[in-house]
């Protein structure tokens, strides 16, 4: 009895438009959401070419198997992860090979889902639960034939073997999946010790770990109720969403105090810091969940996770950038910068969207851009969702159509005695 | 204003702020304005209309700076507190058993927890995120802030009012802690500011001090004193020591001795009697408590325990209740037994008793004399005023039993009177059922004395301290 993929037509268009060259493989990624009874695949994507750096590699191994890239592949994975907003993720890979090289692709395609994994987990600030799928799907595709292979390896177990598993097209997949966003206030103070840049990344590693564990342990009430036992999320009813996190910040103080002794503490921890560094600002999160049944803890999971993502992708993604810019020098400047901001845009077809992050020097012609080489498809830079517009104390999104704008209409209705001014974006209201 | 004796519930709130600055130099003059900031961020944040209240074990959720809002429909601003019992779920699944006899009392007032969240998904602006880095060196602070506030109220009292009431406290408490935390800083080293609850006499009630961690009662007798003054307290009885801390009704004792056995039991309906009962509270001490086997011998020791306990729990002292050995040892200290005393199982009486309240607590106790049983129902007067005016314990002695007297019921026109007794003879386990029902906490009568054994008292005196 193995997993059930349910895969949505628009991928199968894609993997069936795709080109190999004649002998080569095509290596990809397909994205989409796991939950325990089933799993669904909204999203392929090949891997992009990469460019050379000026010599042209020769072919090192005597199959084009060898050749893929391996550390491009999971590169190319770990890029893609972070454009998916939460309750999607990279679930598996495909591979296109040449008949003759069908034997081997299971053993190619075991190494990368398995590079890939290790890959995309490193630097998560959140564990994966129990309940949490740990089964990812490998697609071969012979060039010749188009007949298609599933298979599942479980990336818990290095050991594991490659179980069978059911691949389903169907039509629309995701279009009534409910959205969850929520705006979230982060205001972070770590201090730095040490003065190298490794010191740097590591106390905000830290820093944003113990903030993680606070926000994972938040209670998340779904329409004013607290998410926490296995009701159904009824689909289309998303109304509100927000997270009341403990002012017991315990999280923040055990990583000072041992735990027995936070109680019995009669003095303040104080520790000479060459620095401090501050996060502070405002996240817009977004979430998506299936309809089959999903229960509104796993909501509020998807949620979470996505809020915790976007601050490490942002932070990441801006150390990332620093270190290139500023070399060694890290960690000796001061002063506040933007952090890169997130924007949304849709994916092809499927009705969900996409994220990305936009640098204070960038526009949307370089996410376009972006969008265009990480996920292969085009997207008009209109239907870019930059959000962050403000126009007098409201805040208006051009979201997609969707059910959750229907209901802030209805909510004003039947709540008349909320006193707030109403907010139009998508599924929040006080 | 409310008072506490006519209060229904207590509404107790919790929460670990954390406290965190920067000071760039500790000793400079800069770094009181930088704590004080702090303060005042922490006290924004609990004014802010993202503050949530939760009540413990249920699905309450309260919102209560955005004009009252609250996660369940039928709690509005104006239901009654009481009103919020229904939706706890309380620990033993059900209504508390009821006891069985007709002479048990109420045991006080419902205690409501609270916690303290914040809502962070609504956002005050929309600032788009951004790292601030501050390269200078810095001694960085941090330091939990134990809040806890609590409000007495009656049942019917408004939930909003309760709620802004709450909301009140937490910032006063903010206020008196930065001034804890100021006052008793030294450079960069900051002790933690602790609040302690205290029952006062009416009409102040149920108020709340915070003192700094680490600094003993002895070196804070200057607050003590000033607290006394603005509260009108008498000057000569602790009543704002750390061990006069408030305890409240929900709370279990750690060291697992029952407290004050005694309220559970109606006192006897004496005509034109009046009750005289010990005040404060103690420990229940009898046979075979903390695996000493003491069965036959050691009943004035238990007696003496009791008393110890007492003294230690009004805060008169520091020191742990001593143990039969620690008894015998200062015995032999003041020379009044030879070294071989010291894990013996001889019997001790009420001048040893008085000997060992003077060696190991400093406590002086006078001692009255009665050449026959039959006699103590004569002394009403002399224990009725003991009771009034020192309120301690009274260890008895004579025949071949030592006895706890807690108070009695005493007619000054008639001369009935009633005793009460905590009797150390008790070997079983801490079962408030057994020892009230089969009388090892009781009410006696005068025949209860051996008529023709001689007594001796000692009666405790309470120091004069505050």
């Amino acid at each position: 009895m193995g997993r059930s993929y349910f895969v949505d037509e628009a991928v199968e268009e894609y993997l069936s438009g795709l080109q190999a060259a004649p002998g080569s493989c095509v290596t990809g990624l397909l994205a989409g959401q796991s939950s325990p009874q089933r799993d669904f695949v909204v999203l392929a994507v090949q891997t992009p070419h990469r460019e050379s750096e000026g010599q042209l590699k020769a072919p090192k191994g005597v199959s084009p198997l060898d050749d893929i890239d391996v550390e491009w592949v999971t590169e190319h994975a770990k890029q893609v992860s972070r454009m998916l907003p939460g309750g999607l993720c990279v679930l598996g890979l495909f591979l296109v090979t040449p008949p003759e090289l069908s034997k081997d692709a299971q053993n190619a395609l075991k190494r990368l889902i398995f590079a890939v994994e290790k890959y995309i987990i490193k630097g998560r600030l959140w564990e994966l639960s129990e309940e949490d799928v740990t089964d990812r799907v490998t697609l071969h595709i012979c060039s010749k034939t188009k007949k298609l292979l599933c298979k599942t390896f479980d990336v818990k177990d290095p050991k594991s073997s490659a179980k069978p598993a059911d691949w389903k097209y169907q039509t629309g997949i995701s279009s009534s999946w409910p959205m969850l966003t929520c705006s979230v206030e982060v205001d972070l103070q770590i201090p730095v010790t040490g003065s190298s840049s490794d010191n740097t990344d590591k106390c905000m590693k830290d820093g944003l770990r113990r903030w993680a564990k606070q926000i994972e342990a938040a209670y998340c009430l779904i329409n004013g109720r607290q998410a926490l036992d296995d009701s159904e999320l009824i689909s289309g009813q998303v109304k509100t969403l927000s997270f009341l996190c403990h002012v017991d910040s315990t999280f923040e103080l055990r990583h000072m105090f041992e735990q027995s002794e936070l109680g019995e503490r009669s003095s303040a921890l104080v520790q000479v810091c060459s620095g401090s560094m501050r996060v502070r600002g405002v996240v817009h999160c977004r979430a998506y969940i299936h309809n089959n049944k999903p229960k509104a803890r796993h909501a509020a999971q998807a949620i979470k996770r996505d809020i915790i993502n976007t601050v490490c992708s942002r932070v990441e993604m801006f150390l990332e950038d620093l270190c290139i810019n500023e070399g060694s020098q890290k960690g000796l400047c001061s002063g506040q910068q933007a952090l890169p901001r997130r924007v949304f845009a849709p994916m092809p077809i499927s009705g969900l969207s996409v994220c990305d992050y936009m640098f204070p020097d960038e526009s949307t012609a370089d996410v376009a851009e972006r969008l265009k080489e990480m996920l292969d498809c085009e997207t008009p830079e209109e239907d870019i969702d930059t959000i962050f517009s403000i126009i007098s104390g409201f805040e208006i999104t051009d979201s997609q159509d969707d059910d959750s704008s229907k209901h802030v209409s209805e909510i004003q209705a039947e709540n008349p005695k909320i006193q707030k001014p109403p907010k139009y974006y998508a599924g929040k209201l006080f | 204003m409310v008072y506490s004796e006519e209060c229904d519930f207590i509404f107790r709130l919790k929460g670990i702020l954390e406290f965190a600055c920067q000071l760039d130099n500790p000793n400079g003059v800069q770094s009181q304005s930088t704590i004080s900031k702090s303060f005042q961020d922490l006290r924004s944040k609990v004014t802010s209309k993202n503050i949530v209240f939760t009540v413990c074990n249920s699905p309450v959720l309260i919102w209560p700076n955005t004009g009252f809002q609250s996660s369940v429909e039928s709690l509005t601003e104006a239901s009654a507190c009481g009103d919020i019992l229904q939706w706890i779920e309380s620990d033993d699944g059900g209504s508390k058993k009821s006891s069985k006899k007709k002479d048990k009392k109420k045991s006080g007032p419902t205690v409501v927890n609270m916690k303290l969240l914040f809502e962070v998904t609504e956002p005050a602006g929309n600032t788009a995120p951004s790292l601030i880095r501050v390269s200078t060196q810095q001694h960085c602070v941090k330091m939990p802030l134990p809040l806890d506030c609590a409000l007495s109220v009656t049942t019917d009292e408004r939930l909003e009012t309760v709620c802004t009431g709450l909301v009140e406290a937490l910032n006063k408490q903010l206020a008196d802690m930065e001034e804890v935390v100021l006052q008793y800083r030294k450079g960069s080293s900051f002790l933690v500011p602790q609040p302690f609850h205290f029952q006062l006499p009416e009409p102040a009630g149920l108020i709340t001090v915070v003192y700094p961690a680490g600094v003993p009662d002895s070196q804070l007798q200057a607050v003590r004193e000033d607290l006394h003054r603005k509260f009108e307290l008498p000057c000569d009885r602790p009543y704002l020591r750390r061990a006069n801390a408030f305890h409240f009704p929900d709370a279990a004792y750690k060291d697992g001795y029952l407290r004050n056995p005694h309220i559970h039991l109606n006192p006897p309906n004496i005509e034109d009697a009046k009750l005289y009962l010990v005040q404060g509270v103690y420990s229940y001490h009898h046979y075979m408590q903390d695996h000493v086997d003491d069965n036959g011998w050691g009943c004035a020791y238990r007696s003496l325990q009791t008393i110890c306990s007492w003294f230690q729990q009004q805060g008169y002292v520091e020191t742990a209740v001593p143990t039969h050995t620690q008894i015998q040892q200062a015995l032999v200290d003041v020379g009044d037994k030879e070294p071989r005393f010291v894990g013996s199982r001889q019997w001790i009486g009420s001048i040893e008793v008085q000997a060992v309240l003077n060696q190991l607590l400093g406590v002086t106790s006078k001692i009255m004399f009665v050449s026959q049983g039959s006699e103590l129902a004569t002394k009403g007067r002399e224990l009725a005023n003991h009771f009034q005016t020192e309120g301690t314990p009274v260890m008895i002695g004579g025949g071949v039993l030592a006895h706890t007297i807690l108070g009695v019921v005493w007619s000054e026109n008639t001369g009935q009177i009633r005793f009460l007794i905590l009797d150390p003879h008790y070997t079983g386990g801490e079962d408030l059922q057994t020892i009230t029902d089969k009388g090892w906490c009781g009410w006696k009568g005068p025949e209860f004395w051996d008529q023709n054994a001689y007594y001796n008292l000692c009666l405790p005196q309470r120091p004069k301290s505050i």
